[in-house]
């Protein structure tokens, strides 16, 4: 064994040591908790505080700035988490910040997230309460992801059965070897461009002969706009329909007469019945008419003979002689 | 119903030892105070621990990083290693090892040197000339091993840490200054603490077993080795109680 004082001095040291160290860690967990240094409260109310306990951490914009303080519950759907955050950080954090509670991590402690708010706003004050913006929840994260999984369920089910039909569609798949199935596809394509290049100009043509009959221009126009027009062609059709009446009638009448006339002459009575169905009639008219016939024949011959009579010889050379000078003089 | 004979040797012995404590209670804070023997004591079971108690500590830190990796891997949390094993060593591992190192190498010295000096009746002889033996022998060595384990741990958390810190990069890469603000950053009061708290006891026990091993020891030199023996038997089993009704307390006052 050393000397009582060397001894002593390697106590010290060791004792020492082992007090600095202790120290060291009670400093450095104090700090943590921001034991040290001056501090001002926050305040903010949540709906649920997810398990967030007095002593879990308050980041501003993810840089750690304090510690929860204390959990108090105001009213059954009122929580009251009082926040410790270091003085030095007060410049930074505006009235208009949100707090939120998130995690650290996907499944560690809990924290107290504070984000800067729009626009501006002055600084915060001792005591003040933040508004709160309602956090991500791990379980609704989750029920939005199942509702999604089975909409993804159904979707594929129903994709199965339409690449199944797809696959044992042999004329389907006949269409897709076809070859010429493509410049066939192209110049099909290429006529419908020009097809409805066409239609573009006739929809043009067509907007315009609109327009134009919008205006009141040309007869479809003035058959369109024309109200005085409308008026008298009502009239016009009134008194065609009442002439179609009329005609009606008269049709009628006409029918009847026809009958009647139809009538007689089957009958055997008057005059067109003579002429059209007596025979006998008819010979004696050829008769009759062969006599007048030579009649006139022999009239004929006797005024032949008239005309060179010495009586009226005379009569006839002068109005010869008169014809002769009519034909020289002119 | 009469208790065996083997129960009744257990009650007396816990009787003992707590008329030993009551005793220990009743001297120690009478004057006159023997503080160079105090130092001397404290020399030797501090600062002479110190060298065995660092390398189980230091193999302690590495072991148990390099034991508890591969389970953090299969839950893709390797970078908590450090988180993981700071709590372990802090809480637990660091205060309960290093008192059973201590229980086995100063509960046996004092059990065996007050042995000793019992069967070779030099306590006797301290009593007739004078000086209070309970005092200068039993009083210097409680209290010293009571001041001296916690300093122990302290130092022996430090380089456990330390040794963690060389486990974790042995398979991965982590620099010094983020290991001790990982494990810093996820230790609280509750943690330090109570740990810091219990190691008091744990010193208390040992000396306290120790000391009332050898200095009731009887029967000769067997006697002596004997001593040695109940004393870090009974010292390690009373540390686990003691550890055990530590936990319970500290969960009772929240502060886990």
């Amino acid at each position: 064994m050393p000397a009582p004082e060397k001894s002593n001095i390697k106590l010290g040291l060791f004792v020492l040591a082992g007090a600095f160290l202790l120290i060291l860690t009670l400093y450095m967990i104090g700090k943590n908790e921001n034991m040290f240094g001056s501090n001002f409260a926050l305040k903010a109310r949540f709906k649920n505080v997810n398990g967030l306990i007095s002593g879990n951490n308050i980041r501003f914009s993810g840089i750690q700035v304090g510690t929860v303080k204390g959990i108090a519950l105001i009213d059954d759907t009122t929580i009251e988490v009082t926040m410790l955050v270091a003085t030095k950080m007060k410049p930074f954090i505006r009235k208009n910040a949100l707090a939120s509670i998130g995690t650290e991590g996907l499944m560690g402690n809990k924290i107290v997230n504070i984000q800067p708010g729009e626009g501006r706003a002055p600084e915060v004050a001792e005591g003040d309460l933040l508004a709160n913006q309602k956090a991500t929840n791990m379980d609704e994260m989750l029920g939005t992801l199942n509702k999604t999984n089975e909409n993804i369920e159904d979707f594929s089910e129903g994709l199965k059965i339409a690449v199944r039909r797809v696959n044992n569609s042999t004329a389907l798949w006949s269409v897709l070897n076809e070859t010429s199935l493509a410049p066939n596809l192209k110049a099909s394509l290429a006529n419908i461009s020009q097809a409805t290049a066409h239609a573009d100009a006739m929809m043009n043509d067509l907007r315009t002969l609109i327009a134009g009959v919008k205006g009141g221009q040309g007869s479809v126009g003035a058959l369109l706009t024309d109200t005085s027009f409308a008026h008298s062609l009502q009239e016009a059709t009134a008194r065609i329909k009442t002439v179609g009446d009329k005609a009606g009638g008269l049709a009628d009448e006409l029918t009847k007469m026809t009958g009647d006339i139809r009538r007689d002459i089957d009958s055997g009575t008057g005059t067109v019945h003579a002429l059209l169905k007596d025979s006998s009639m008819v010979r004696k008219l050829n008769a009759s008419l062969d006599n007048v016939q030579k009649g006139t024949a022999a009239f004929s011959e006797d005024m032949e003979a008239l005309k060179h009579n010495f009586l009226l010889r005379g009569y006839f050379r002068r109005l010869e002689k008169q014809q002769k000078n009519a034909g020289q003089s002119p | 119903m009469i208790p065996s004979a083997k129960f009744r040797r257990f009650l007396g012995e816990a009787g003992e030892l707590s008329a030993f404590a009551g005793r220990f209670f009743s001297q120690a804070p009478r004057p006159r105070f023997e503080w160079e023997e105090l130092a001397r004591q404290c020399y030797t079971i501090g600062y002479r621990s110190f060298p065995l108690v660092g390398l189980t500590g230091f193999i302690m830190g590495l072991v148990l990083t390099m034991q508890l990796r591969p389970s953090l891997v299969s839950y893709g949390v390797d970078s908590q290693l450090p988180v993981m094993v700071g709590v372990a060593i802090v809480r637990e591992i660091g205060p309960v090892i290093t008192a059973l190192i201590f229980a086995g190498k100063i509960g046996s010295s004092i059990g065996a040197e007050l042995g000793s000096m019992r069967v070779t009746e030099q306590i006797d002889a301290m009593e007739v000339s004078g000086t209070n033996p309970f005092k200068y022998l039993v009083v210097t060595r409680v209290v010293a091993a009571t001041l001296m384990l916690p300093v122990l741990v302290i130092l022996s958390d430090a380089i456990s840490l330390y040794g963690a810190y060389i486990g974790v990069n042995i398979r991965s890469v982590t620099s010094f200054s983020l290991f001790f603000r990982q494990i810093f950053d996820s230790l609280s009061f509750g943690d330090v603490l109570p740990a810091f708290i219990k190691t008091f006891l744990f010193g208390f026990a040992v000396g306290m077993v120790g000391s009332h091993q050898g200095y009731h020891s009887s029967k000769g030199t067997e006697g002596v080795g004997r001593s040695a023996n109940s004393s870090v038997v009974i010292s390690s089993i009373l540390i686990f109680i003691i550890d055990l009704v530590v936990v319970q307390v500290t969960d009772l006052l929240g502060l886990n």
